[in-house]
């Protein structure tokens, strides 16, 4: 009895004494005072804000050890455990939130296009109503600083590499064949339509240890999580149609398209350069099925298209001309899960495989071969803090290549390999407070074909020097296998190897965005052969090297005018290589000194019209003239060529486009190929390589069909 | 005997708890709300963070610091601020998500979080969250169809893609009425279950005039 009356008497006194006062500051980390933070005790109502001078006072009839928590907005969160009675005057110093907008960020090489990026200078929106890329993804990113124009090729080549430096990733994993099949200067396009993607990130160098084989570039595509709504996308243009399907049921979607494309009734119309026996055909089927998890999401992708064309191409050594025949089939799955694993550590696995079929005819030359190319990943993450991420992950690729040549001046010939590779990367990205960050990582790549393994350390520096404007430092070593029309013939090579060293300058400030970027580059152990093309009977070495260096500049004015948003890019390249067949080391003929582009959207509201324009401007392209003692000694003329696109909006889900390149018909020279022997004069007749046709026309109806009036398809022209 | 007394107590004590919890909510509500009218929005937000955090359970106090951090983003231009409090109403009204689920109160709020979104950069937000706006209304409606926070808040916004393609506003003026009629229906017996919106009928009917 005497126990529980004590014990009551001790339950009531404790709830009407036990006012204990709670006092104190917060600060910044410099000791600045913070006012309007919330302080208070955990799971109870007490509690207060800061003042203006960063004081705070509260009481609580709480006692005993009890959780303090400030927050306040844009900084990380504070808690304190300790015993009530000692929290006196207590200096509460609040860190930095590292992930709210005004942190730097480490964009050393990289654009990013999206709207989850901080720095992103294009919206998903721009990737596809860029006037001239005709709604082919790749084309946007050519009006990006960094890029050479090479209209004939329609791939990317990024700061004095190669197009096959450039490597395409659909959420992480590798995309083995990227563009549809072509031929020389007819140009391809991404395999991929851009309403799959959400966000992209495009590095023209310094980037992340997580990838490898590839000399210049990484383009690393997101596909779209969740599809906002179930709908219906038909299109009607002028050389194919597409219909497209979105399905969404509990925890599932299911987005699926088809497309076919047929450039026979276009060509009828308007004259080609080329000379079509069966003009380009190709039909091509798409599926991604999302599937949302309790703790992650699954994704699976898969595609197929098949292409077949017929020409006969000029060429100066065979007056009747050239012919090819090109059937292609292409099959491409990638599945992803991105999932977390509690305890801050998250998980990112996928594969992806693809088979590639081609079967070519060139005169009387057959030639058939089979690609089958896996990627396996696995990649974890492990956050410490905001401020402290390690990464690590390994990754398998396994490909095997088969051709069968025939012809009757050589009889049967069969070439097989198999390129097997093995890599680890690990990288640790830390920000030290909100203006300075730091990524480090390392890549090992162990190689059986050509039996080597190889390091290559990255890093990355970003300092914010005013509240608008940021420095960043990448340096970074990769090293890239030879291609394919090589590998079949040789395996005693070493891999290709390449320095970055970028220095970048970014002002963001009122939705205008200005970026510099300066870079040099080195390239050793660069292939090379004693034949025109590579043979099997080539001597093949590693010997040659090069270097590029350049400027790239790019501004975007979101703001400025009403209803226009515009961007500018100016490129400065400067590249000298030794490779493939050079006799020394020489400009390639892909790398114009200065490109330029301008592109413009204009929103005409009262004609419900998006009017984009796109301007394209290089210098002139170094060409080899045998009749010249020089190697690579001469430039064609400059190029120039403005692209118009037409975006009418008939209702909220109707859409009448279209769509010209070469407005103004510019007659643009991309090379010049020579005869093989001089004439009686003694002089190399020649041959100009110019565009299949001038101008391009593409008039589409697009219409959505949806419950929901409001999307459209806008984003994908 | 003991034993009587021991639970005696502890039965007082935890009524009395309970009590003091019930009017320190409603105390702290109250005064969250004065603080947001006498245009402290911070303080209130800080007031119905503390709220949700000791309350534990419920989505309510959440709901509110989310709307306090949207309405507030209107009347700034300075970006880093806008960014910031739409990340916070967001991860607030991911709290509230977690409590209730299949809310229509907080789809209506979420969508007026994403309509923040597109005013503020709508180059960047306007093509990729036009539709889940859209999306959010109408699942709002399938849950509520008599919601006339939802009615009207959807009418204002389809009003809004009216105007910039070039249709009649007009075509959604009966859906401003649906909602006066609503409003005037609405009854829940929750205290601080939100209510709020009809003020704003008058604002949305200025596109019917003329």
């Amino acid at each position: 009895m005497k126990l529980s009356a004590t014990l009551l008497l001790l339950l009531v006194f404790n709830t009407i004494s036990g006012q204990t006062t709670i006092t104190g500051i917060v600060t910044d980390t410099k000791g600045i005072a913070i006012p309007g933070a919330n302080i208070y005790l955990d799971g109870t109502y007490d509690g207060s804000s800061s003042d203006e001078k960063g004081n705070f006072s509260f009481t609580s009839s709480e006692n005993g050890v009890h959780t303090l928590v400030v927050s306040f907005l844009s900084y990380e969160n504070f808690s304190l455990q300790k015993d009530i009675s000692q929290m006196k005057d207590l200096t509460i110093r609040l860190k930095e939130d590292v992930n709210s907008l005004g942190s730097v960020v480490l964009n050393a090489g990289t654009f990013s296009a999206g709207d989850n990026s901080k720095t992103a200078v294009l919206s998903p929106m721009d990737i596809v109503t860029t006037a001239g890329a005709a709604g082919d993804y790749i084309g946007a990113f050519q009006t990006l600083p960094g890029t050479s124009t090479v209209e004939e090729d329609g791939r990317l080549f990024v700061r004095g590499g190669d197009a096959d430096e450039a490597n395409i990733y659909i959420d992480g994993l590798k995309v083995f064949q990227p563009y549809t099949a072509t031929t020389n200067n007819i140009p391809t396009r991404g395999r991929f339509s851009p309403f799959l993607f959400k966000g992209t990130n495009f590095s023209t160098g310094g980037y992340s240890a997580e990838y490898g084989d590839a000399l210049s570039s990484v383009l690393l595509l997101n596909t779209i999580n969740e599809p906002d709504q179930e709908k219906t996308d038909l299109s009607f243009i002028n050389v194919g149609m597409g219909v497209g399907n979105t399905q969404i049921w509990k925890k599932n979607s299911l987005s699926i398209n088809a497309f076919y494309l047929n450039l026979k009734p276009y060509q009828e119309i308007i004259s080609q350069r080329v000379d079509w026996i069966k003009p380009y055909e190709s039909l091509s089927g798409e599926a991604v099925y999302r599937h949302t998890m309790k703790k992650g999401l699954l994704k699976v992708y898969a595609g197929v298209n098949q292409t077949h064309f017929n020409l006969i191409q000029e060429d100066i050594n065979t007056p009747e001309g050239i012919n090819f025949k090109l059937k292609n089939r292409n099959t491409y799955l990638n599945t992803s899960y991105k999932g977390t694993l509690g305890n801050d550590w998250s998980i990112t696995t996928g594969t992806s495989f693809a088979n590639d079929d081609n079967d070519i005819n060139i005169d009387n030359t057959d030639v058939n071969n089979e690609e089958n190319s896996l990627h396996l990943k696995v990649k974890l993450k492990k956050r410490f803090s905001n401020r402290f991420k390690l990464y690590m992950g390994a990754e398998q690729f396994i490909s095997t290549f088969s051709e069968k040549a025939q012809a009757d001046t050589f009889g049967l010939f069969r070439t097989k390999f198999d390129n097997n590779s093995t890599a680890a990367f690990a990288e640790a990205n830390i920000f030290f407070n909100k203006k300075l960050a730091m990524q480090v990582g390392v890549r090992a790549t162990n190689n059986t074909l050509l039996k080597y393994t190889k390091l290559s350390p990255r890093a990355s520096f970003a300092y914010k020097t005013t509240s608008k404007s940021q420095i960043s430092l990448a340096y970074g070593d990769f090293y890239q296998n030879p291609g394919q029309n090589v590998l079949k013939y040789a395996t005693q090579l070493e891999p290709k190897k390449s320095s970055h060293y970028i220095l970048n300058y970014l002002y963001q400030h009122n939705r205008k965005t200005l970026r510099i970027e300066g870079y040099y580059k080195t390239y050793n152990n660069l292939i090379k052969y004693d034949t025109e093309r590579p043979e099997f009977s080539s001597v093949y070495s590693n010997s040659g090297s090069g270097y590029a260096t350049g400027l790239d500049i790019f501004w975007r004015d979101n703001n400025s005018i009403k209803n226009l948003e515009y961007w500018a890019s100016y490129s400065y390249l400067d590249t000298q290589r030794d490779y493939n067949n050079y006799p020394n080391r020489a400009t390639p003929n892909f790398a114009a000194k200065h490109n330029l582009s301008l592109v413009t959207k204009y929103w005409i509201k009262d004609w419900k019209s998006l009017v984009s324009t796109t301007y394209n401007f290089a210098s002139g392209r170094p060409y080899n003239d045998p009749n010249q003692s020089i190697f690579q000694n001469r430039k064609t003329k400059t190029y120039n060529s403005i692209n118009l696109s037409w975006a009418y909006l008939l209702s909220q889900q109707k859409i009448l486009y279209f769509s010209v390149s070469n407005v103004l018909g510019f007659d643009n020279i991309f090379n010049y190929q020579y005869a093989n022997t001089p004439n009686s004069n003694g002089d190399f007749a020649r041959r100009a390589i110019r565009p299949n046709a001038d101008r391009f026309f593409i008039i589409g109806f697009f219409w959505t069909i949806s419950d929901n009036k409001t999307d459209n398809q806008l984003d994908n022209l | 005997m003991k034993t009587v007394i021991t639970a005696l107590v502890f039965f007082t004590v935890t009524v009395i708890n309970t009590i003091s919890a019930q009017s320190s909510y409603e105390k702290g509500m109250i005064k969250a709300f004065e603080l947001w009218k006498t245009k402290t929005p911070d303080e209130a937000i800080n007031l119905f963070e503390r709220i949700a955090k000791a309350e534990k359970e419920n989505w309510i106090p959440y709901y509110y610091a989310a709307q306090v951090h949207i309405t507030t983003t209107f009347g700034t231009k300075n970006a880093e601020e806008i960014e910031s409090r739409l990340t916070k109403a967001k991860s607030y009204l991911n709290e509230a998500k977690t409590l209730s689920k299949e809310n229509a109160e907080i789809l209506i709020m979420e969508a007026l979080l994403n309509t923040a979104y597109v005013a503020y950069n709508p180059s960047v937000y306007g093509m990729t969250l036009s539709a889940k706006v859209e999306e959010l209304y109408q699942k709002a409606k399938v849950l509520e169809p008599e919601n006339p926070r939802a009615i009207l808040y959807h009418a204002e916004w389809k009003m809004g893609s009216a105007k910039f393609f070039g249709q009649d506003v007009k075509a959604f003026c009966p859906e401003v009425e649906k909602a006066i009629l609503y409003f005037e229906k609405e009854a829940n017996n929750i205290p601080f279950y939100p209510k709020w919106g009809k003020n704003q009928i008058g604002r949305v009917q200025q596109n019917c005039k003329s």
